[in-house]
């Protein structure tokens, strides 16, 4: 017959109980304190590494890139805040100065392109709009990313579509393009004729009609492609911020 | 042919085919307007018939396959009217004046050019204006007689001048 557990058992349980938690509790605070510690050392540090390089990463684009993949690679973001011993640096600022130029061309650039530019475009007229010495000159494609991710606080007027093979469109309209339109725009990239109509469409995203139809009627609307019905085929839809005649023109 | 830069948008095939989207086809009319403004400036002319517009290069552009339809020339030639940068000078809106300056900028052109020479209450003739040897070099040198008799109207009318008759020809006495 077994016997069941006495009070004596049940308290001495419960107290060895209290014991390990109070035990955990404390390395627990041991090992926080622990990481503080070295999280401020290396906050001190990374804080250190940045003041002494600061006009190097002002002005050297490469060595920009690294550090911004080094902060990335430990979660900081140098751009997140105003505030905090970043601001010290004006890291920030290097970056806000790009976005105002940014938003700047794309305005410039709105009456012929309807809102839609490459980033080589985008990267050409900044660069010619900035000044000729060697550091204003020096801007990388990753610098008008982190520059354009910048501007999304405004809403969503500013926005990054991926087209494919490196390269990207800064799309300066109001109105989310959905992925229809982003796939559509990929094509028109991809064939390098800056324009696409339903049937490459239908053959080569397997699309039906009506989807392939919506798809430009929107981009039509939206002020982004022109339609061109004067080809012996079809209507083709044709994305000036690929026609390269309209990039290269003041 | 009037040798002009062409804008990049005459290479651009869609730019053949009046747009739905309106403020795409605002664009479209306003890059229109000043190439045929610019294009009628360099080579001299300010009519355009629109049944024969296809024979010029301005509306048609064969290297790239594309033509301006005569109802896309005249929705073009209408906004133009709008701001008065043309008008049609046939019932049938068949035949158009276009002016790259409108009738009040060639009257003010044409009325300092005779200030700054002098010739308030002195009468010039009408072809002395537009042919003269003194108004070579003046925008308004070779000027359509029509638009020229128009421009000189809307200073009559602000009493800068006067038009009159003689026997075989019009003159002009500006105040």
């Amino acid at each position: 017959m077994r016997r069941r557990a006495g009070v004596g058992a049940i308290q001495k349980h419960r107290l060895e109980q209290e014991k390990y938690r109070e035990k955990g509790s404390e390395i627990q605070e041991n090992q926080f304190q622990q990481m503080s510690k070295q999280l401020e050392v290396f906050r001190e540090n990374l804080e250190e590494f940045a003041t002494k390089h600061k006009n190097e990463i002002k002005k050297n684009a490469q060595f920009r890139r690294q550090f911004q993949e080094m902060c990335a690679a430990i979660g900081v973001d140098p751009l997140a805040s105003g505030k905090g011993f970043w601001s010290v640096l004006g890291i920030g600022d290097f970056y806000y100065e790009l976005g105002v130029q940014i938003v700047e061309v794309c305005l410039a650039t709105n009456y012929k392109n309807g809102g839609l530019i490459t980033l080589d475009e985008l990267r050409t007229r900044l660069i010619a709009a900035r000044g000729k010495a060697k550091k204003h000159q020096d801007i990388t494609n990753e610098d008008l990313l982190a520059a354009v991710k910048k501007l999304r606080i405004f809403g969503n007027g500013f926005t990054v579509v991926p087209i494919g093979k490196g390269k990207w469109l800064v799309q300066s309209v109001p109105g989310e393009l959905n992925l229809d339109q982003t796939l559509v725009l990929q094509k028109a990239s991809a064939l390098g004729t800056a324009w696409v109509s339903t049937s490459i469409l239908i053959d080569d995203l397997s699309w039906n009609e009506t989807r392939a139809q919506n798809a430009l009627d929107h981009m039509v609307k939206e002020g982004l492609a022109w339609i061109d019905t004067q080809d012996t085929k079809e209507t083709l839809y044709w994305f000036p911020s690929m026609f390269a005649e309209c990039v290269s023109a003041s | 042919m009037a040798e002009i830069s062409w804008p990049w948008q005459y290479n651009f095939p869609p730019f053949f085919t009046i747009q739905p989207h309106s403020e795409t086809r605002a664009k479209q009319l306003e890059a229109w307007q000043q190439l045929i403004a610019e294009y009628m400036k360099a080579s001299k002319k300010s009519t355009i018939d629109i049944r024969e517009s296809q024979n010029s290069p301005l509306f048609h552009n064969a290297s790239i396959n594309r033509k301006l339809s005569s109802e896309a020339l005249l929705t073009i030639l209408e906004d133009m009217a709008k701001t008065g940068r043309a008008a049609p000078i046939d019932k049938s809106k068949n035949i158009w004046e276009v002016y790259w300056h409108s009738l009040d900028e060639w009257g003010n052109m044409i009325y300092s050019w005779a200030s700054n020479n002098g010739l308030n209450n002195s009468v010039c003739t009408l072809f002395e204006l537009q042919e003269g040897d003194n108004t070579v070099g003046e925008e308004f040198h070779g000027l359509d007689m029509n638009i020229l008799v128009k421009a000189l109207k809307t200073l009559e009318v602000k009493g800068k001048c006067e038009l009159m008759e003689f026997d075989d020809s019009q003159g002009v006495k500006f105040f």
